[in-house]
């Protein structure tokens, strides 16, 4: 099972820069066809600076008390647990499903669309569950090997666009206030990854506050990056069509060889299975004794079954992957609850006071 | 537990994956590689060329009045498994692309099947004679169009760059790739008006 060896912090904020990144390549209906690449940088540097907002309240106790935040509420506040976890078991369920229901769509409408995408969440899930009960530890050392591969995939999909690109339109600085506020609230998205960290951040050493501020700068040089090539190498095209990333790893092309949807496929998968990994992690912490394989696989049937609800109807579908209904889910589990903690707990934020 | 989980998963997968149940033989899946547009008796005339190892290419005719039309008929009338996720060219005659090019392109941009970056050119009746004839017209014809393109980038040659420019509002016009059988199938530019293409 999991094992207690403390890891580097750069590695847990390697494996969240990969899960942020993930956001963009499932990104499909939520960004205005008509503004241009300027408003989508100004977009996303709001969204990541909110994002880095909602990293304060988990930096804060990790850093002070050296704990997370389940471990500490654990030490110091026994009775309120059962709260804490029932409240984080059913965010992280929550989430997980916002991103598993993208992928299993995007897998059944542009590779296989005869599969039933409760079979590809049930393979998938499955394969998480093992992940999650092997730890974080595991987890994370995957992430190096998924960073390597995703900087491939990367580099051949925006090279292999290069020869696309027009600078006809796009560049103007064009969009509405609401366009920005929707714009900007997409890209708080990856806030999530604030949560991951509130929860995980125990098992990491030589924590530095810059690790988060570089996560979230390389998390938003990468959808600036992506953004670039969406305006300029497929234009007008990419609204007409559903997951544009995936719609630019098909562009690609080197001489006559071209489409690398493999590869894009490649990464969507492993994203996804690192995010799921990591929730089923932090759910199992949530309800106790971390890495729990029946704790995991309870949670991993609950996901499932929840998916398999939104597969079939409609309403619950379009309330799970709501952008609105997320950031504000992830604002009240990584800003309001542990802020609410620390303050009418009144919590000693001391190394000595919580016996760290 | 972890072991029995993992090989129980491992056998289910294996026995999911085997591709026994709805597999469709590759002979009998219809894979088109080029579909041609030009005027015809009844109308306009969508015609679709199959995949196949032979010199002289198989085609079937269908009489439509858009490419979606076409595509349906086709699927329900002629090509019962029909497949266009390998459509790599799309040849529209000189006569016809004003009637259709605007509206086969924005049909296309909606489908995820088809590749953004397969090819369209215009080209004249006598072209689409020797692609009728020889499977091997069409290979060259592509291989100039990838010359073209490296030559010219300017010119578009596929449905991305071509729905990308009559999207733009405002502006002269673009250039397509033009094939000749007067100029032994080479390729050239065409300058064409967007707002000589009506929606």
């Amino acid at each position: 099972m999991q094992t207690k060896v403390a890891f580097s912090a750069k590695r847990l904020l390697l494996t969240l820069l990969l899960c942020s990144c993930s956001v963009i390549l499932l990104q499909s209906f939520d960004l205005s066809p008509r503004a241009g690449f300027l408003f989508h940088l100004i977009c996303i540097a709001v969204g990541l600076a909110v994002s880095f907002l909602f990293f304060i309240p988990s930096v804060v106790i990790r850093v002070r008390t050296g704990f997370d935040f389940p471990t500490l509420v654990h030490r110091e506040s026994p009775r309120l647990s059962p709260f804490i976890a029932v409240f984080y078991g059913a965010y992280f369920v929550y989430t997980a499903v916002f991103f598993l229901l993208p992928y299993t769509d995007m897998f059944c409408k542009k590779y296989f669309p005869e599969t039933s995408p409760c079979f590809v969440a049930a393979l998938l899930l499955i394969s998480c569950v093992y992940a999650a009960a092997k730890g974080t530890n595991v987890i994370t050392r995957f992430g190096i090997f998924l960073f390597v591969f995703a900087l491939i995939a990367n580099v051949l999909m925006m090279g292999g666009s290069v020869s696309s690109l027009s600078f006809g339109s796009g560049v103007v600085l064009n969009g509405t206030a609401d366009e920005l506020f929707r714009g900007a609230l997409y890209f708080v998205t990856p806030a999530f990854i604030a949560v991951i960290f509130g929860f995980l951040s125990g098992f990491t050493k030589n924590f530095r506050l810059r690790q988060v501020v570089l996560t979230l700068i390389l998390t938003g040089v990468k959808y600036a990056a992506i953004m670039f090539f969406v305006c300029f190498a497929l234009g007008a095209y990419a609204y007409r069509q559903e997951y544009q990333t995936f719609v630019l790893s098909r562009v690609a092309h080197f001489g006559i060889y071209s489409g690398i949807e493999s590869v894009y496929l490649a990464l969507t998968t492993m994203s996804v299975f690192l995010i799921v990994s990591l929730f089923l992690c932090c759910v199992g912490k949530s309800v106790g004794q971390s890495g729990v394989l029946k704790h995991i696989i309870c949670f991993a049937a609950v996901i499932f079954t929840l998916h398999t609800c939104a597969v079939y109807l409609r309403p619950v579908s379009e309330l799970l992957t709501d952008t609105a209904v997320m950031v504000g889910f992830t604002f009240i589990a990584a800003v309001v609850v542990p802020c609410a903690y620390l303050i009418f707990g009144r919590v000693r934020l001391d190394k000595k006071a919580v016996g760290a | 537990m972890i072991k029995k989980l993992s090989a129980l998963s491992l056998i289910l997968i294996t026995l999911a994956l085997v591709g026994c149940k709805d597999s469709r033989r590759i002979e009998n899946a219809a894979v088109i590689e080029n579909v041609s547009v030009d005027r015809g008796g009844e109308g306009i005339l969508y015609t679709f060329y199959l995949l196949g190892s032979g010199d002289k290419p198989r085609a079937v005719s269908v009489p439509a009045a858009s490419f979606e039309e076409a595509c349906a008929l086709a699927e329900e009338a002629y090509i019962p498994n029909l497949s266009l996720a390998k459509l790599e060219l799309l040849m529209l005659s000189e006569d016809v692309y004003r009637e259709v090019m605007r509206t086969d392109v924005e049909y296309i941009s909606t489908q995820s099947s088809f590749s953004p970056i397969a090819y369209v050119t215009l080209c004249d009746r006598e072209t689409i004679r020797s692609v009728e004839k020889d499977s091997e017209v069409q290979r060259l014809i592509e291989r100039q169009l990838v010359l073209l393109k490296k030559n010219n980038p300017s010119v578009c040659v596929d449905y991305l760059s071509i729905f990308n420019n009559l999207e733009r509002k405002g502006e002269e016009g673009f250039y397509v790739a033009q094939i000749s059988s007067k100029k032994e199938l080479k390729v050239s530019e065409m300058h064409i008006y967007s707002k000589n293409i009506p929606k």
